[in-house]
């Protein structure tokens, strides 16, 4: 039996949360979130460190608390949600496969909220060579065994890569009691934010060695050694810096990847950079109907962007529910120098538009340019760049007027 | 001496430097506002940080409930702590901001919950 | 616990493939047998380490035993997995060339295979092979249709549930210190678990069994181990090709080239390269022989991007050519000249899986010549294994869950494992705790996300089930433990 809803959000996290509290707030009523685990909240939940919210309730939260502010939301406002009920299968129809201790149930939405998050990159994603023992883990995994189920993961601990998770946990670690001998990064500058080096790590002693990677792997039982080397400016190992350090275990901070394999399903086109579904200025898919937003369409570096940006797309869901969106020639964008990605890649509609962007690497000084052939749209100052920080910046529906093309540079 | 700071108060994290002698400060480069300026003589004269760890709980839908010090503590304290809340444990329900601990190390350092747990009947 | 006063018609020594498919076929008659393996679990050494592939034997010098064995255990495949519920499909093979004098090399192999008896061989052209293989580089190809894949752990898993069901002792965790002759003519052989004796012992200790043979009969045989390197790609990587993809086998080398694995589970495998090393436990991956498999498949599958790989491993083959000489010798079945009942398996490599069986019947032979063993009337050759939840119908899988709620829980997300799976995986039928054992039972952790998602799940399911420690808890075998304990102080053990 097929059941009708208007608005099923795939995922319980912070995306998914802040649009269905959204959504009800813009008077849509018939909703569903589906969440996998046993709990609302998702990966905020393991995330007990502070930081959350200070942009969405000028307040420094834990995850847990950032997520119970929804979660409170959620409940007060009587939204459905299902929990320990993970979704199998999604159609370009919009029609959803629901697993669960009560069977398979089956779904049709008006729109589909795509909230999944992200996972993490793992060893054999970066073929690091050497042995495969016991004691490596992702940061997060890592997290989620300390954090929610009281293990402890080793004593003396290697960190690869230098995300934000992997910084938080070489602080974890050492609060509980670790050794965390290093954390080596194989770019020249880090891929977390400036604020965890310092209170993370240099707190704490922990030497951040950029240009470094690990190149191989010993241990037969738990892992006894890791080989650490410097990578030299053209990506190569530098012979000469090879060194052994001992450790009983491995954490890897290297990148995460939005989880789109039920966007692969119902046809949704993905992006080569960011991983996730591209999307138009309303946040909306190639498949109409089907929306994303939070880390399955870019991952963040900080929640309160999660939360905003689920906020920003349910005005396009509203629109499309309403049968306002009249797709009108598309804006050709163009992505020039000095940038990784935007999001989102297209625009059909002229409207109040947020765009995100990251940089390719560390500057100062920069600006970041709109422009049409040769003539400025719009222009914003950073003072600083950074790969780890995403930026922001609003376009209003008259700065976007009468454009044809969209070509956008930092400068 | 000389030391370069990131300040973690606000996103901007300005680059600071700061020449100093024993705990008298010299110079501030850097910072865009009185803020960092602030933020960096903290450092060097007694930084303080939130520590946030982890304290056991029965019979909750959680085995854990993250914890927080309310207000920022001196940073030699940090590990200390850390250790402290191996041997703490609290009985579910728990309220988020429900008190934990208190006055540990007898340097009135508290730690409240930061977890919603609720209570499971078995 | 010590063991003592045990005695056996018959303890095989490894439980590899080859010892677990001996000890099923023994158990088809009246003896008692013991398997004696090092490990924790069965297959953890050449047997879950190999492409799986069923080759169909036109590899393989004629009149040879490993062209022989190959042929005949290609050709009863199909049946034994279904009797033992393993999956098996015949997907075919090409064996590519890129220039024109490699040609010449596929039409020795088509003749070399028609000799050997292999069924329906067709030398292609590059029309043909862009028909069968769109994204795979080649002028002309050597097209078997024989040639099959299954899953090694599985049918050594298989094998060795269905014997233990059939009356066989499984011995775990029991490494063989030293054999004796005794004067009664059996056999005494030690072990870190205490003595057992036998009337037969059969060595079948893969990379070992040099040392084995060498208990009784000394530096007769010689194992050289020989490394292959493998990278797993993602799933969604599967469409690229529709068969076993290998390039022209290179002449004095150890093994058949780098070559392209559809695996049963919808993965393929990049390798194995071929390397001699001198230990025989060093499982390591390298960085050189990873840039040679992206250097191989740049030459044949352009469209592979290292973006799919999810993990790489290593597998070492039991070679008794010496490195000088590389290529092949054959297979070693036969008993000692010298000891009485002691049957030696040595170097057997590839094709030792597609041979596996044959090679059971071969030493089954040389015992019932001397024995003439009586029929197990008891002997049921059927055994079910773990029911794929995500490969049923939506009706069935509905009807499971109504059946058990377990089967409404994944677990595993990328492969879509069910905690009914895992539960059944962690009980299994020879009581392997370990988190790679319970890996190969359910494939849960084998997905993309490399357990990211189920690894947390599945140690509190374990620990469950067995009343584990933390510390308890390995990934494989001794001294591999996952976690170091609580992080805060606990006595309490769920």
């Amino acid at each position: 039996m097929l059941k009708e809803k208007e608005v099923i959000i795939i995922g319980g996290g912070a995306a998914g949360l802040a649009a269905a509290v959204a959504c009800q707030e813009k008077g849509i009523e018939d909703i569903l979130i589906i969440e996998r685990n046993a709990y609302l909240g998702g990966i905020l939940n393991q995330c007990i460190h502070d930081g959350f919210g200070l942009e969405k309730f000028n307040s420094s939260l834990s995850g847990p608390e950032y997520a119970q502010k929804y979660i409170d939301q959620v409940k007060e406002k009587k939204i459905p949600f299902l929990l320990d009920s993970m979704v199998i299968d999604l159609s370009t129809q919009k029609e959803v496969t629901v697993i669960n201790r009560q069977g398979l149930q089956h779904y049709r939405a008006k729109v589909i909220i795509l909230a999944m998050g992200c996972r993490e990159r793992t060893r054999g994603a970066i073929s690091i060579p050497g042995t495969r023992p016991a004691g490596i883990y992702t940061a997060g995994v890592a997290q989620e065994l300390i954090n929610l189920k009281n293990y402890m993961v080793g004593q003396k601990i290697v960190i690869l890569g230098s995300g934000d998770i992997g910084m938080i946990m070489a602080r974890r670690l050492t609060l509980e009691g670790a050794e965390v001998v290093l954390v080596a990064e194989k770019l020249p500058y880090s891929s977390g934010l400036p604020r965890n080096i310092n209170q993370c790590l240099y707190d704490f002693d922990i030497p951040l060695l950029l240009n470094h990677t690990v190149i191989d792997i010993k241990g037969n039982g738990r892992l006894s050694e890791v080989t650490l080397a410097e990578v030299g400016k053209r990506g190569g190992i530098i012979p000469k810096s090879k060194r052994k350090v001992a450790c009983d275990t491995l954490l890897l901070s290297v990148g995460l990847i939005p989880e789109n394999e039920l966007s692969r399903q119902a046809g949704i086109v993905l992006s080569l950079i960011t991983a996730g579904p591209e999307v138009d200025e309303r946040g909306q898919t190639n498949v109409p109907g089907i929306f994303a937003c939070g880390n399955v369409l870019q991952v963040h570096d900080i929640v309160d962007n999660v939360s905003l940006e689920a906020e920003y797309i349910t005005e396009g869901i509203l629109d499309y529910l309403q049968g306002r969106i009249s797709e009108s020639q598309e804006i050709k964008m163009t992505l020039g120098a000095g940038l990784r990605y935007v999001v989102p890649q297209k625009i059909f509609t002229i409207k109040d538009t947020i765009f995100s962007f990251r940089v390719n690497q560390p500057g100062k000084k920069k600006t970041l340019v709109f422009e049409e052939d040769q003539k400025l749209i719009k222009k914003k100052y950073f003072p600083r760049v950074n790969p780890a920080e995403m930026l922001r910046v609003k376009l209003s529906s008259s700065e976007l007027k009468d454009i044809n093309k969209l070509k956008v540079k930092l400068v | 001496m000389e030391r370069k700071f990131v300040c973690i108060i606000c996103p901007n994290s300005c680059q600071i430097k700061v020449e100093y002698e024993n705990k008298t400060i010299k110079k501030i480069i850097g910072a865009q506002c009185p803020k960092g300026e602030a933020f960096v003589k903290n450092e060097i004269a007694n930084p303080l940080r939130v520590f946030v760890g982890s304290v056991k709980v029965t019979n909750g839908n959680f085995k854990l409930v993250s914890v927080k010090t309310p207000i920022p503590i001196p940073k030699k304290y940090l590990k200390h702590i850390g250790k402290l809340t191996h041997s703490l444990e609290v009985e579910a329900p728990v309220a988020i901001g429900q008190t934990i601990a208190l006055n540990l190390l007898n340097e009135k350092i508290d730690l409240v919950a930061t977890r919603k747990v609720n209570k499971i009947i078995n | 616990m010590k063991i003592t006063n045990n005695h056996y018609d018959v303890v095989i020594i490894g439980g590899g493939v080859v010892g677990c498919a001996i000890a099923r076929e023994l158990s088809k008659y009246k003896t008692s047998i013991a398997v004696l393996e090092k490990e924790d679990d069965v297959g953890w050494g050449i047997s879950c380490r190999n492409s799986g592939v069923v080759h169909a034997g036109f590899n393989y010098k004629s009149g040879t035993l490993r062209a022989q064995l190959c042929v005949e255990g290609n050709q009863s495949f199909a049946k034994l997995c279904q009797e033992l519920d393993v999956p098996y499909k015949k997907i075919g093979k090409v064996v590519v060339a890129q220039k024109k004098e490699e040609i010449r090399e596929l039409k020795k192999l088509k003749a070399q295979g028609e000799k050997n008896k292999v069924e329906g061989l067709q030398i292609i052209d590059s029309a043909e092979l862009k028909r069968l293989e769109p994204n795979v580089k080649g002028i002309a190809a050597l097209y078997s249709p024989e040639t099959a894949i299954t899953s090694p752990y599985l049918l050594t898993i298989a094998l060795a549930e269905n014997a233990l069901r059939n009356g066989v002792s499984f011995f775990l965790n029991t490494k063989v210190k030293n054999i004796v002759k005794l004067k009664n003519s059996d056999f005494r052989i030690n072990t870190n678990k205490g003595e057992f004796t036998s009337s037969y012992v059969i060595n079948s200790a893969g990379l070992y069994s040099d040392k084995v043979a060498h208990m009784v009969e000394k530096d007769k045989y010689r194992i050289y181990p020989c490394r292959g390197e493998y990278h797993v790609l993602d799933k969604n990587a599967s469409w690229i090709i529709n068969r076993l993809i290998y390039p022209v086998p290179k002449a004095g080398t150890g093994g058949l080239g780098v070559h392209f694995t559809p695996t049963i589970d919808k993965n393929i495998l990049i390798g194995p390269s071929n390397e001699y090393i001198k230990q025989k436990d060093n499982l390591s991956t390298t960085s050189q022989i990873m840039k040679l498999l992206s250097t191989e498949t740049q030459k044949f599958l352009p469209l592979i991007s290292s973006r799919d790989i999810i993990r790489s491993y290593s597998g070492i083959r039991a070679k008794q050519a010496p490195p000088s000489e590389g290529g092949y010798w054959d297979f070693v079945i036969e008993e000692s000249n010298s000891v009485n009942n002691f049957i030696n398996l040595i170097g057997i490599e590839s094709p030792g899986l597609a041979s596996a069986q044959p090679i059971a019947k071969r030493v089954v032979e040389i015992i019932n010549k001397k024995e003439k063993l009586s029929p197990n009337s008891n002997f049921n050759p059927l055994r079910k294994g773990i029911l794929r939840f995500e490969e049923q119908d939506k009706a069935t899988q509905k009807a499971l869950i109504e059946k058990d709620p377990d089967y409404g829980e994944i677990i595993c997300r990328c492969e879509k494992v069910t905690k009914k799976e895992i539960l059944e995986a962690i009980d299994n039928p020879l009581g392997v705790k370990d988190l790679i054992s319970i890996k190969y039972r359910s494939r849960a952790m084998m997905g993309r996300c490399q357990g990211g998602y189920c690894l947390t799940r599945i140690i509190e399911l374990l620990r469950e089930k067995y009343h584990l420690n933390p510390q308890d808890i390995t990934l494989k075998g001794e001294h591999s433990s996952l976690l170091t304990g609580y992080r805060s102080d606990e006595v309490k053990i769920c």
